[in-house]
């Protein structure tokens, strides 16, 4: 298209010979965004005809220039520029897009806004910047690039990251809803990286309004590529790189490990271990490991005709995981069509396909690698070494786990996802839209047990003997399927119009359902006879005998929503703004009656665009200035379960007489019959502006956000186990600060920019309920929920050293049991002795600072960007050291244990009888701060010189890149990111799959 | 009108979306209303007739007696590795400080184990409750007056029982006798002292006496009779001393008719021996191909021996004490039948099964109450041996509590003829051992008794609660080599932690724990 351009510009061009005094001036022009070449761009002389345009490569020279004149340059869709020529011989130019960042729409729901226009906090971020990185799941890029978004990552082939938007503001489900194109989805993960165009994070009560019961929680709108106007493209984008674990744990070798069981032993007065088989000194993180593979790669065509724009894309992903055999795949096709009928009709169509394939790994194969004793070899052959007998019985051998499991499942994954929809025009200012949208899910799944392998039992003692590790096990297949259905229609009516150049006025109203079911079937069989072979094309349950023994299963669920909504944007001279919101919405998890089955929900948001007013013309320095606020009251059900209001009978408890067995049944749990959904409701202030032509941007944003009626699970104390009353119950607060900044800039031919964010966000609870005297804890009463302190904070004794003497025991508080060598713990009552009312704050998992920064630079070809990231003030429970089920191979910290006075305050003795050393103390945690070096990436473009357009090549990028190069962090497992899924019970690692650096090279190709 | 025209058309737009709007809201409430998939609730189950309508309740709570929480991992350690009968068993550091504690005192209120146990029998009584409350107010259930009666009273048995449990375990209990109309209002009930609940207990299990049957068709086999109540209620009066009425109970038992000493010692812990007319009461449990573990209970896994291959029958843990292995008289059989020895290069140790048990196992002792029959392990292709039933209450048990109530009583005759009885089966024909007691001295008889008790009922999970009722918790325990045990505390176990945080103080700890 560009040379066609080029070619009608050339036609008007026409060269005028000048006196000598006049010199000659050449340059390149590029894109400022990307350092693009931009091919027949007008370079013209002020206040004459006289020009020329930009060639192939974006370069110009214009002779006869006089040396005191000045250069316009410009593009069509680009703001021009003036040069002075102030006799230089070389004038480069980067044009940058006449669509200021300000004027850019930005998706919200049902709608669209212009960034300028908002008064909630929502971010966008590119396609770009997702694609850039070699990361299967879009999701995991979002780290760090937006302020108050926390993604906790995990290494695992294919894991869907955790998000979390401003903090925690529930003990219940606390993801965010993703609208894909409009459509409601629980996650993204069926999307390839290259297919998105932006990703906008909405953040704040007004924006969320709008989503009722499912937006409580914050929403990711995903907005996938549609064809690109005006020409015919195809596109080609591949990365692949190695995944590296960039730490091991520190665990002792076979000698540390015999010297801290020696030690352990004589603490406890038990007879020495007898080692006299156990030579060997296995690395057993070393044999589980692997440099991984991870590659995506995304092909697609569009075309843009005057009557139709076409799209069609395909891709595939692969990501093989740092432990061995762990392997995820995923295939994308993806196809996207309008068709204007008239200028006023135009209707279209999408559909995605997406199929994947999935390896497990062994159960737990992390700790046990951690855990298993270093002094036991491998394998001989195909048989492994057992355990000595300490820990035989609780940990098997991890290399026989993993070679046991390797290539036992047949998982796999299909996804249709596919929208219709007809736009019509009418009488100027209206637009009606229907859009029917479904997703369909198929899982199927098949599985294998085999034979246990041989083990070696070398014992203590005697010789060593050869064995099964369970010599009854017989071969075994399963099967499963499932599918999920979701139904979704939307209606909207949109009414725009601008009124005496003054009141502009947008206002929207919709009808939207959403249904969705899911249905699953399982069975397994066992050949009590016959050894199945170790082949996936015999892994069906017909394989096997009826006869033999069997189990089935199967289960399913419906849940409906419908809603009304409408909003209206008002702004008055594009100065002051007001943004309302409204959505009426019901859900078939909640019982039939207008007060507990339908809930309405709103927002309103202001804004004030300062720096239009007439007494701002004279500050030059200050380009836009706005003041924003907005409330809103948004409902929270998302993963609710079905029919709430209906607890189901439990049947799975069997009563046994004799041999007979016979079924029974009972509620699952008590629900309040006012069961309803949770309320989230907030207020946002914030201020946005753009300064220094437009160089500098910053956006402050306050919010202070609380969610009540939280849907609580109250086991009953004193009654009853596992017996719950499910009732709404409870304040949680999130209140914080977040900051976006950026700047941007060229000299000369180098251009760069630098946007850093951060958030703060402190939570609390402010009520776990009024009439009500409990606590909510987790992980096992490490975690606590309780009234005033933020959700599920760490909960235990706090270290302050080691007893040393006898005598020292006796200055300080101690357990009536307490002895030289376990941990002091501080008096927190101050009553002379340590009992569980010492039991104190220790800090939260939650992280209260996430923060990002993005820095990129370009010169001529060259680009360079580097990402960095981080959250601090959180710690984290290093759960894997607290396990005392067995006799476990000792982390290094272990060598520094206390050996007699004076030898350590920090690590207790070597004795595991010791309990109050296993209470749960700061001893067990580590800050869960971090900073890292997210993405680094250099890359070089090609312009379109000769050669590449002989073969139609428009662009051509090559990259290399490095993520997580490098993380500094004081804790002592393979990641700073443990889990944050579980509100009540996070921030434990406990056997934490290593999230690994990655090394990628990567092409980007444009025909 | 011209469908075509720009004005016309526009308006027709309008009112088609207007009527699609009207049409899909005015179906709203159809759309939106969803039944649950695939599971009853308790309104539309369909409840089945005949005899047993509230057998869907009242087997949840049998159901819930196999519970990992109720008799396994935690009954074990707190009945029996308390006691002077066992040790803590498995590896040196195996089990940790938790496992350790249950051996050497004092238990810490955070050891998981205890809330284990609380949380178990929390359920089983929240279980009984449920039936209690479905019995009295479910008028969807069509049922006779005399059925009601009867499943009330099987309910009371097991809710009797698991008080008794708990108030043994702790003490000081909180007292949930129903189901509550308002859970969230009355979910912090503050503890009742032993005496209140043992009036519970005793309600409870008189009502169970009175109306359950005697016994059950082979169908039902094991489910709460008459005699079982008649039975528990006898120990519970025995542990508080009241002696006539736990001579009348343990009276009721023994003149039903119902049972008789004619088991064999050694049959009676085998999976033969399981519902014979020694067995009082057992916790059943099953195992099949299909079903390994899922109708069983992890009581036999716990404490199976821990070899490796065909040896690893389990976890290892509670192994016979060396005090209880000296507490036997020369030439009693019961020790053998009671103690699983491992192998030394000199003397084989050998299986009831005539197996020769390997050199060199992790502990020299293993409890042989709990080892399966090697063909059964075979024939459900599993080694851990989950279909072991649980001999909660059996007729020698009756027999010694009548005894010793008697001898309270100064019945001596009585105590001794029942004395003798137990005596008689262990001497399985041999009368060279286990002379007839006949002393009529109140305070020897005593002895006799409680020696008898203790070699009878090994293993058997009375013991640590027998010490306590005794009043000899601490002699016996420190001779055992349980120095820290201290009487003003560990008679009854902290209340666990977790529970007191949960009720943020209402439920308060128990003496001198901190």
């Amino acid at each position: 298209m560009k040379n066609y351009l080029l070619l009608v510009l050339c036609l008007f061009s026409f060269h005028v010979l000048f006196a000598q005094e006049n010199i000659t001036v050449r340059g390149k022009v590029t894109d400022a965004s990307d350092g693009q070449p931009l091919i027949g761009a007008g370079v013209q002389i002020k206040g004459t005809t006289q020009g020329t345009v930009t060639d192939i490569d974006g370069n110009y020279e214009l002779q006869n220039v006089p040396p005191n004149a000045t250069l316009v340059i410009s593009y069509v869709g680009y703001s021009d520029q003036e040069h002075p020529v102030n006799n230089r011989a070389v004038i480069n130019a980067q044009l940058g897009s006449a669509i200021s960042e300000l004027e850019q729409v930005v998706v919200v729901g049902y709608g669209t806004q212009r960034k300028r226009d908002l008064t909630g906090s929502i971010s966008s971020v590119s396609g770009q910047e997702i694609a850039q990185q070699p990361n299967v799941n879009p999701v995991s890029s979002l780290q760090g690039k937006v302020a108050g978004l926390t993604v906790v990552n995990s290494g695992r082939a294919g894991a869907s990251p955790t998000v979390r938007i401003r903090g925690v503001n529930s003990t219940n489900n606390t993801d965010p809803l993703y609208v894909v194109d409009g459509i409601f989805q629980n996650n993204i993960d069926y999307l390839n990286p290259g297919d998105i165009e932006s990703i906008e994070v909405l953040r704040d009560p007004s924006s969320i309004a709008i989503f009722g019961l499912q937006g409580g929680n914050g929403v990711i709108i995903v907005t996938t590529k549609r064809a690109a106007k005006g020409e015919t493209r195809v596109n080609f984008q591949s990365n692949v790189g190695v995944q590296r674990v960039q730490k091991k744990i520190d665990v002792v070798d076979a000698a540390g490990f015999r010297q801290l069981y020696n030690e352990q032993l004589a603490n406890l007065n038990a007879a020495p271990f007898d080692y006299t088989n156990y030579n060997a000194n296995t690395d057993w993180q070393d044999l589980i490991f692997q440099n991984a593979l991870i590659t995506n790669n995304n092909l697609s065509i569009s075309n843009s005709g005057e009557k139709t724009t076409t799209l069609v894309s395909i891709g595939y992903n692969e990501q093989e995981g740092v432990i061995k055999y762990d392997n995820y795949k995923k295939y994308i096709a993806r196809l996207n069509q309008e068709i204007r009928i008239t200028d006023n009709i135009k209707v279209g169509a999408d559909l995605t396909g997406f199929h994947f394939r999935q390896q497990g790994i062994a159960g737990g194969i992390l700790n046990n690698a951690l855990w298993a004793a270093p002094i036991v070899p491998v394998q001989e052959g195909d048989r492994y070494y057992s355990m000595p007998s300490f820990q035989r019985a609780q940990v098997g051998n991890p290399v026989a786990n993993i070679n046991r499991t390797r290539g036992n499942t047949v998982d796999q994954g299909y996804r249709v996802v596919g929208s219709l929809f007809g736009e019509v025009k009418f009488l100027e200012n209206f637009t009606a839209r229907s859009t029917v949208y479904t997703s369909l899910g198929f899982n199927t799944f098949r599985g294998y047990t085999p034979l246990p392998f041989t083990v070696i039992n070398l014992g203590e003692g005697g010789a060593p003997t050869e064995d099964f590790f369970n010599p009854l096990s017989r071969t075994s297949v399963s099967q499963s399927q499932s599918q999920g259905r979701r139904f979704q229609q939307d209606h909207t009516l949109t009414y725009n119009k601008t009124f005496a150049d003054k009141h502009s006025v947008t206002a929207l109203a919709g009808f939207t359902t959403l249904f969705t079911a899911t249905s699953n079937v399982s069975g397994s069989r066992t050949d009590t006879t016959l050894v199945i072979p170790r082949d996936p094309n015999f892994w069906y349950l017909g394989i096997v005998d009826e006869s033999m023994p069997m189990s089935t299963g199967g289960g399913g669920s419906e849940i409906a929503f419908m809603s009304f909504l409408g909003r209206i944007n008002y702004a008055f001279n594009n100065k002051y703004l007001v943004n309302l919101s409204f959505r009426r919405d019901g859900s078939s998890i909640f019982a039939p009656g207008s007060d507990t089955r339908w809930g309405d929900f709103g927002s309103v948001g202001l804004g004030w665009v300062v720096s239009d007013e007439s007494f701002f013309e004279g500050v030059t320095a200050l380009d836009f200035l706005k003041l924003r606020g907005a409330w809103g009251e948004v409902g929270s059900a998302l993963g609710f379960p079905a029919n709430l209001y209906q607890p189901g009978a439990v049947i799975a408890n069997r009563a046994i007489f004799g041999n007979n067995v016979n079924a029974s049944v009972g509620p699952a749990y008590v629900p309040d019959p006012n069961l309803h959904w949770e309320v989230v409701r907030g207020i946002d202030l914030g201020l946005d502006l753009r300064a220094i032509d437009s160089k500098l941007s910053a956006e402050f944003t306050l919010y202070d956000r609380t969610t009540k009626d939280i849907l609580t699970r109250v086991t009953l104390p004193g009654t009853a186990g596992d017996y719950e009353f499910r009732t709404n119950l409870g304040n949680i607060s999130n209140r914080g600060i977040e900051v976006a900044l950026g700047w941007t800039d060229q000299i000369g031919d180098f251009n760069y920019s630098f946007s850093p964010n951060f958030s703060y966000n402190k939570n609390n609870v402010e009520s776990i309920g009024p009439n009500l005297e409990f606590q909510i804890v987790g992980n096992g009463g490490v975690n606590l929920t309780e009234t005033g302190q933020s959700i599920g904070y760490f909960y235990g004794y706090r270290q302050t050293g080691i007893y040393q003497t006898t005598a020292d025991m006796d200055r300080v508080a101690t357990f009536p049991n307490s002895l030289p060598g376990d941990i002091a713990f501080e008096d927190v009552n101050g009553d002379g002795i340590l009992s569980p009312a010492d039991r104190t704050f220790l800090g939260t998992p939650f992280p209260k600072w996430n923060f990002g920064g993005n820095f990129t630079m370009g010169y001529k070809g060259f680009d360079a960007s580097v990402d960095v990231q981080g959250v601090a003030g959180n710690e984290i429970y290093v759960e894997r050291r607290n396990a005392t089920f067995a006799v476990l191979n000792y982390e290094a910290n272990r060598l520094n244990a206390w050996r007699g006075p004076g030898t350590s305050n920090v690590e207790p003795i070597l004795d595991n009888t010791r309990g109050n050393n296993f209470l749960f103390s700061s001893y067990f945690l580590e800050p869960g701060d971090y900073f890292r070096f997210r993405n680094i990436q250099i890359g070089y473009t090609f312009g379109a010189m000769e050669n590449l357009s002989k073969i139609g090549l428009k662009k051509l990028r090559l990259s290399l890149s490095g993520q997580n190069v490098a993380t500094f962090s004081r804790t002592s497992g393979y990641t700073p990111e443990a889990p944050l899924s579980n509100p009540i019970a996070s921030g434990a690692d406990n056997g934490l799959y290593p999230v690994p650096a990655t090394y990628s090279i990567g092409v980007s190709a444009t025909f | 009108m011209n469908l075509f025209n720009k004005k016309y058309r526009n308006y027709g737009i309008m009112v088609l979306f207007i009527a699609a709007v009207s049409t899909f809201a005015g179906c709203k409430d159809d759309f939106l209303d969803r039944e649950l998939q695939g599971q009853y609730t308790l309104d539309n189950y369909p409840y089945p007739g005949g005899s047993g309508p509230y057998d869907q309740f009242l087997f949840g709570a049998y159901s819930s007696l196999r519970d990992f929480g109720v008799h396994s991992f935690a009954f074990i350690l707190t009945t029996s590795v308390r006691s002077d009968d066992a040790d803590k068993g498995s590896t040196a550091a195996d089990g940790g400080a938790n496992a350790i504690d249950m051996d050497n005192f004092p238990v810490q209120p955070s050891n998981g184990h205890v809330n284990t146990i609380w949380n178990g029998y929390y359920n089983l009584i929240n279980k009984t409750n449920i039936a209690l409350d479905q019995i009295a107010n479910n008028e969807e259930i069509p049922a006779a007056p005399e059925v009601k009666i009867q499943a009330e009273a099987e309910a009371k048995f097991i809710r009797g029982y698991a008080y008794f449990m708990l108030v043994r375990l702790f003490g000081r209990v909180p007292l949930i006798d129903r189901v509550f109309e308002d859970p969230a209002a009355q979910a912090n009930v503050p503890q009742s002292t032993p005496e209140q609940v043992y009036a519970l207990i005793e309600e409870d299990l008189r009502f169970a006496a009175a109306n359950l049957p005697p016994s059950w068709s082979p169908q039902f086999v094991g489910r709460a009779t008459s005699g079982a109540a008649n039975g528990l209620l006898a120990k519970v009066y025995l542990t508080q001393k009241k002696w006539s009425q736990a001579l009348g109970a343990a009276n009721m038992v023994i003149m039903s008719g119902q049972y008789d000493i004619t088991t064999p010692y050694d049959k009676i812990f085998r999976e033969d021996g399981e519902n014979t007319s020694e067995s009082v009461f057992e916790v059943q449990a099953t195992a099949s191909r299909q079903f390994p573990t899922a109708n069983g209970v992890q009581y036999a896994p716990i404490q199976g021996i821990r070899g490796s291959g065909q040896w690893n029958l389990g976890w290892g843990f509670n192994i016979p004490s060396l005090a209880l292995e000296a507490a036997y008289e020369a030439g009693d059989p019961r020790r053998q039948r009671t103690i699983l020895y491992t192998s030394t290069p000199t003397t084989p140790g050998v299986t009831i099964y005539g197996e020769v048990t390997p050199v060199g196992l992790p502990n020299p002792r293993y409890n042989n109450k709990v080892y399966t029959n090697p063909a059964i392990r075979n024939t459900v292709g599993s080694q851990g041996g989950w279909w072991m039933n649980i001999r909660i209450l059996r007729y020698a048990d009756v027999l010694l509590m009548y005894a010793e109530a008697a001898n309270e009583l100064g019945m001596t005759e009585e105590a001794l003829e029942k004395l003798e009885m137990v005596r008689n089966r262990a001497r399985a024909g041999n009368n060279a051992i286990l002379p007839p007691v006949t002393t009529t001295n109140q305070a020897e008889l005593r002895q006799a008794i409680r020696h008898e008790r203790r070699v009878e009922m090994g293993m058997e999970h009375d013991r640590f609660f027998d010490l306590v009722r005794w009043g000899i918790a601490e002699e016996a325990l420190h001779a055992a080599g349980k120095t820290n045990f201290n009487p003003a505390r560990d008679v009854v176990l902290p209340i666990p932690q977790q529970q007191i945080d949960l009720s943020k103080g209402v439920l308060t700890q128990n003496p001198n724990y901190n």
